[in-house]
Parts: structure tokens; C-alpha cells; sequence
């Protein structure tokens, strides 16, 4: 037993969060003059795909490097600390979907040569062998091939133009492209159900350690400011008041972290115990992003509430995170249903 | 990262499962006095006899010099297996034995481990004072070195079972003229030495239980062979202490609390039915503290993977803030699920009293905004 990360999965850390701070570091996300803010991650795929990042814990015979889950899982934390764009989830788990049932598909994928946009249900989704009826937000779909969807129930990958009545919306988190679209009927190219295998608890646990990385962020971010900040003669970070809001960033986001490297080391082994673990993680994790998002702007202060630094973005990052596949409420009520593993 | 058992390790596991099957103890544990101390002294005892007193302890001290590894297996199994919350023996076993371990001589490491390992002592802890309980490096109860004794005078006070205890960590202050945290000396006080008092302090579960009392000491002489470390060193003599409590002692505590979150879902199902309990504002809630006493067990063996490299630093703060104040939502929640009847308190309550009792769990070793400064200053490196 060992919760630590091997010396080989410490690299692969170290060689994502070196790519990440060359070609994604935080300050891509500053608006420009005009307070226009595209989304600049697009440009990322391709160079992940050469490292093998989008295909890192695909099986080898599905055309991926064959890592496990806790691979994935320490990448998905990089991911989160710096904000990527949470499209990489749409190519990550399509291409795990696609790479038993849609070869080509996955190849494309993990290639970078073709993007997976997201679908989350905006209410109720019907749903009946992979076929699927509903109202969706799709999030980093505009120029996606693919679309990968999200409910507390299933995960499917669908053909772009499946959904249909697109209409455009500006996003909270104004990094993230957003539009309103339906599926009727629609039937998916590849899909899993929550009752089977791991694809769904994949999902959420890639979610989670996500949320953790934007937890670490946030904490870091708020740390460094209450360092240098002076009020009073001294820096704010000597304050009780202050000091004791970074603790509290620093137990969530802890929490969060150990929960998902078991999580993660839970579903390496294809364990029937992923869902449990995976949803446990999800919630733990998806709360410290959202508290230690809120808290990282009220360290901050006045600075904090303006785009000039990058407090805001975590805040915004953790909504749009909790919604996909259901929020906090609804994996709640999916987690206190679960038969409980001791 | 893994969290594969080796052959070996598995066999362990089965090897102490029996063995908890077939004795921990069926009977219930009285919760205080003489019956309390037989009960939980009685149960070391038999650990010590079937070879599970010290798993982790060094062979050379009557343990079985095994790893942190299976010292969790055994308390994952001891909770499992019910086994009883021996709170008597915890300072013996978790905070006098390892200090001794780490700084005692030989003398004391062989009067005194074999003694706390095999039952036959019970300990307490001398730290807080009437005046000096956060800032305990203040503390002021006085010890004169006169010819080779030390002549104790002061008081100490929040200290847990001092009426049936045999010795007690003491801290007393050896040079009123140095610094504060460089004049303290950490002492072995036999609670039988004439000019010890003791007056019982009634805790906020009352009516009920003797537990906590103040101890005064007049003239009480302790021969300087029981000074551990040296003296004017027992500052970083108790923080070796602490760092350990605040670690590895508390896994099994932790890993007890996994079986009461599901003993309330049950509660909770049945009063509430399993569906209307998930779109309940008390399922949301249970659901939640489900998640987090989950995560807990992962921060144990993150905390095991870890000591495994080194003792435990400041970081174990970050587990100890956050589950003392876990274990008080968990509590907490008993009660909305009881709903009305939880005003009452019967005999054989299992909810409303240890409900009480947690909130100790926030100001006890460390309060929760002692912890906060330390993750602060020492974790994240945030000016004093």
C-alpha cells in the first residue's frame, strides 16, 4: 500500500506541468483591451496528442500508451491547475469510448487532428439503449467533431451534428464557449451506462481530480497574494483572519487530493468499488473548488473581484464543472443511494 | 501508488481477524471509575498476550516490529470488529511510550514500555494549565532542582482520568529565567507521591461521568532520573509527542468513524425511507459526510505512505483540523435524524453523549485555530 506517486508517475507530472506552464500559463486567461476573451486552449491539442497526453490511459490495443487511471488522474490535476480547457475532458473520455467501439474515431482523437466538445442536460434526459432525448448545454462544441455527454445515468459519444436547435449563449466562465442544443432521439456511437464498467466513474473521477487542481491553484494563488500584501504595516498573511481562510483552502484541497489518488488507484483495477470511491471523490473535490474558488477572491480582496487577476477565473471554472453530468444535488442524491463499501 | 497487500500482509490480516473474532470483548465497557480502568486494562492485557499489544512498537520493546502498514490493517480490523475505544490507554500507548521511545533512557524505556505494552499501567497527561492552554509554551508550574530531585509546585488541569491513572507526563518549568519554550522540562510523575491533590471538574455531559480533573502538586518531589531528554529540553520533548498525535494515533479513531456515518444511512433509511432520503436536505447533508469520512480513510494512508519516509510533520495538522470537525457534523446530524426524541438522553444512549463529547474534539490537543495557525505558518509558509 502506498498513496504516494511512483518516481515514473512523479515524471509524467513533472513533464505536463512543464508543458502546461510553457504553452497554458494562467496569464493566457487575462482579457485583452477590449475585454475580449476567446478561447485560446484549441491551439493545445495537437501538442498533447504529440506527447501522448490525450491518449494516455487508453489501452494500447485501442491505440493509447496504456497507463492506468492514476496516470490519468495526476494529469487531470495539471489540467486543472492551469485551467486548460475542459474540452480535454471530452477527448479523454471519448476517446476511451471510442476506442473499443469506433477505432478510427479514437485515432482521430487522441491524435489532436479533430476535437470532442461536451454535452450536459439543462432537465431531464430520456434515455433508452443509447438512444437519447433532451434538452443540453453543449460547452466547447463549435468546432468539435464529436460531442461527449454526460448525465448522471450515462456517458455517450455523439456525432456533433446529432444535436440540433443550437443557439449560442455567453458562458459565466467566458473561456468556455456555450450554446444550447437537443437531441431527439439520438443514437450514439458509443455509450456506457453508471451500472457498467468504469467508463461513468471515469468520468467523474477525471472531474474530481480536475476540481482538485483548480482547489490547489485557487490556495496557491491566495497564498502568494496574502505573502506580499501589506496592510497595517505587515503582510495581510500574518492576520489570523486571513491565514485561517488559506488553512481551510489547504485541508479542502487536501481532502480532495487523497481521495482522489484512491479513487484513481480503486479504478486501476477496474474495481467495483470505482463507482463509490469515484462519486465520493467528485464531491469531496467539487467542493473544495468551489470554496476554495469563493475564498481565493475574498483573500484578494478589491484586486480579487477585477479580470486583472486570476482569483475570478477559479470561481467561475468550479460552477461550470459542477453542472457537467449533474451538480453537487444530484450526485448527492446518486451518492447516498450507493450501497456502501467498507 | 498502490493499495495492494502482499501475501504476507493478507495473512496478517486473516491472523487478526480471528483473533479479534474470537476476543474482543462482548461485554459492555463501564463508561468511568475502577470498573472502567479493569475493563480497559484487562483488554491491553490480552492484546499483550495474544502478540497484538504493539504491532508497530520495536521487538525490543515487546512489540512486533512491524510497519505502519499493518498497524493500519490491525485497527482496520479492530473497527470492524467492534472493538472497544480503550480511551484509558491512549496517553500510555500514544503519547508517554513513543516520547519515551524517541528520548527516555535506557532505564526508562526498560522500566516503563513493557509496563504501558502489557496493561499493568495506565497513564495521563499533565500539560494544560489553569492559565496556559493554547499558548502552552507559557506554562508555569514550577519545579526546583533541589540535590537530584525536582520539588514540584502548581497545577495542571483538563486532565483526563488523573483519578485512576499510575503516572503522568508532566510538564513543568525547570528556568523561569530562559525563554519560555527553553526553561520546560518533561517528567515522569508517579501519581501516588504525596503532595498531589486532585479535584474532579465535571464535564459537559453531565450528570454522568468522572473524567476530567485540576491536579495540584505542593512539595512534590520527583527524583531528576525521570527527567526525559534533558532537563530544559521538554518543549521539543512534548513536540515530538504532539507531531505523533497529531498523525499516526489517530488512524484508528479515524477509520472507527467510516462505521458510524453508515450506521446513521441505515437510521436514516429507515426513518426516512430510502428514496425521499435522497432529495432530503438531511440525505444531502449524510451524502456529504458519507464523501468526507470516505476521504479520510484516504488521507490515512496517506499519512501511513508518508511516515513510511518520515515521522509525521506539520502536515498531519491538515487531517487532525479536518476530522475533528468531521466527527462533530457526524454527530451532529444524529440528531435531526432522530428529530424530537433526541432531547432525551437514556442510559444507554448512543448518540446524544458522544454528540456531547465532540465538542472536545476541536479544542483538545491542538484547538482547531492552533492547528489553522500551524497549517499556516508551517505548511504554507504565511508570516507569524
Amino acid at each position: 500500500m502506498n498513496l504516494l506517486p511512483t518516481e515514473e508517475q512523479q515524471q509524467i507530472v513533472d513533464m505536463v506541468r512543464g508543458f502546461l506552464a510553457g504553452n497554458a500559463p494562467l496569464e493566457r486567461l487575462r482579457p485583452d483591451k477590449f475585454g475580449q476573451i476567446g478561447n485560446p486552449d484549441a491551439a493545445l491539442w495537437p501538442k498533447m496528442a504529440e506527447l501522448g497526453i490525450l491518449g494516455l490511459g487508453v489501452p494500447e490495443d485501442g491505440g493509447g500508451l496504456g497507463l492506468s487511471a492514476v496516470e490519468e488522474t495526476l494529469t487531470y490535476i495539471e489540467f486543472g491547475r492551469a485551467l486548460v480547457s475542459i474540452g480535454v475532458l471530452g477527448a479523454t473520455l471519448g476517446a476511451h469510448l471510442a476506442a473499443r467501439d469506433a477505432p478510427d474515431v479514437a485515432a482521430a482523437i487522441m491524435g489532436g487532428s479533430t476535437a470532442v466538445g461536451l454535452a450536459t442536460p439543462r432537465g431531464a434526459v430520456e434515455h433508452s439503449d443509447g438512444r437519447f432525448s433532451g434538452e443540453f448545454h453543449l460547452i466547447e462544441a463549435d468546432e468539435a467533431e464529436f460531442v461527449l455527454l454526460l448525465t448522471s445515468e450515462a456517458i455517450a459519444l455523439f456525432r456533433n451534428e446529432d444535436f440540433t436547435d443550437r443557439s449560442a449563449r455567453l458562458s459565466m466562465d467566458s473561456h468556455m464557449r456555450l450554446m444550447r442544443a437537443r437531441l431527439d432521439d439520438g443514437k450514439a456511437l458509443g455509450w456506457s451506462s453508471v451500472t457498467e464498467g468504469v467508463d461513468h466513474a471515469r468520468a467523474n473521477l477525471l472531474i474530481a481530480a480536475y476540481a482538485t487542481g483548480l482547489a490547489e491553484a485557487a490556495l496557491a494563488g491566495a497564498v502568494d497574494y496574502a505573502k506580499v500584501r501589506e496592510q497595517f504595516g505587515k503582510p495581510i498573511g500574518s492576520f489570523q483572519a486571513i491565514k485561517h481562510k488559506c488553512a481551510d483552502m489547504a485541508i479542502a484541497a487536501e481532502v480532495a487530493s487523497c481521495q482522489v489518488s484512491f479513487a484513481s488507484v480503486i479504478l486501476a483495477k477496474d474495481s467495483e468499488e470505482s463507482r463509490f470511491h469515484a462519486l465520493a471523490a467528485r464531491i469531496v473535490a467539487v467542493d473544495a473548488a468551489l470554496k476554495n474558488g469563493a475564498t481565493g477572491i475574498q483573500v484578494h480582496g478589491a484586486i480579487g473581484f477585477t479580470a486583472e487577476v486570476e482569483a475570478h477565473l477559479f470561481v467561475k471554472r468550479a460552477h461550470l464543472i459542477d453542472f457537467i453530468g449533474g451538480d453537487q444535488r444530484v450526485q448527492k442524491a446518486q451518492f447516498i443511494g450507493a450501497d456502501a463499501v467498507m | 501508488m498502490n493499495l495492494d497487500y502482499t501475501a504476507e500482509d493478507e495473512l496478517f490480516r486473516a491472523e487478526a481477524r480471528e483473533w479479534l473474532d474470537a476476543n474482543v470483548p462482548r461485554e459492555v465497557r463501564p463508561p468511568d471509575g475502577p470498573g472502567m480502568r479493569d475493563f480497559d486494562l484487562g483488554w491491553q492485557r490480552k492484546q499483550f498476550e495474544g502478540g497484538w499489544a504493539g504491532v508497530s512498537w520495536p521487538v525490543e520493546y515487546g512489540g512486533r516490529g512491524l510497519s505502519l502498514t499493518h498497524q493500519l490493517i490491525w485497527y482496520e480490523e479492530y473497527a470492524k470488529a467492534g472493538g472497544p475505544n480503550a480511551e484509558l490507554l491512549f496517553v500510555g500507548c500514544n503519547h508517554a511510550a513513543p516520547t519515551i521511545m524517541a528520548r527516555g533512557s535506557d532505564e526508562q524505556k526498560s522500566y516503563h514500555l513493557p509496563r504501558i505494552l502489557s496493561g499493568e499501567v495506565a497513564w495521563c497527561q499533565g500539560f494544560s494549565e489553569p492559565n496556559n492552554g493554547s499558548d502552552l509554551g507559557g506554562l508555569k508550574c514550577r519545579a526546583e532542582i533541589v540535590g537530584d530531585e525536582l520539588v514540584v509546585n502548581g497545577s495542571k488541569i483538563w486532565t483526563s482520568s488523573a483519578h485512576l491513572a499510575d503516572w503522568q507526563e508532566l510538564l513543568v518549568r525547570t528556568d523561569p529565567a530562559a525563554p519560555k519554550h527553553k526553561g520546560i522540562s518533561w517528567v515522569i510523575c508517579d501519581m501516588q507521591t504525596p503532595g498531589i491533590e486532585l479535584r474532579p471538574i465535571l464535564i459537559m455531559t453531565a450528570p454522568g461521568h468522572h473524567h476530567f480533573n485540576q491536579v495540584f502538586y505542593t512539595d512534590v518531589r520527583i527524583s531528576l532520573s525521570n527527567v526525559v531528554g534533558e532537563v530544559n529540553d521538554g518543549w521539543k520533548v512534548a513536540m515530538s509527542t504532539l507531531g505523533f498525535e497529531r498523525g499516526t494515533a489517530g488512524m484508528l479513531e479515524n477509520i472507527r468513524y467510516g462505521a458510524v456515518v453508515e450506521r446513521l444511512v441505515d437510521m436514516a433509511r429507515q426513518r426516512l425511507g430510502t428514496s425521499a432520503l435522497e432529495n432530503d436536505d438531511i440525505g444531502q447533508r449524510l451524502a456529504q459526510l458519507r464523501a468526507e469520512v470516505t476521504a479520510v480513510r484516504a488521507m490515512t494512508y496517506r499519512i501511513a505512505s508518508r511516515a513510511a519516509i518520515a515521522p509525521p510533520g506539520s502536515e498531519a495538522s491538515l487531517a487532525r483540523a479536518f476530522f475533528s470537525q468531521l466527527q462533530q457534523r457526524i454527530r451532529r446530524i444524529a440528531l435531526d435524524i432522530i428529530g424530537p426524541d433526541s432531547i432525551e438522553l437514556p442510559d444507554d444512549d448512543p448518540w446524544i453523549r458522544p454528540y456531547l463529547r465532540t465538542y472536545s474534539n476541536t479544542i483538545a490537543a491542538g484547538t482547531s485555530e492552533i492547528q489553522r495557525n500551524i497549517i499556516g505558518e508551517r505548511v504554507l509558509g504565511l508570516p507569524r
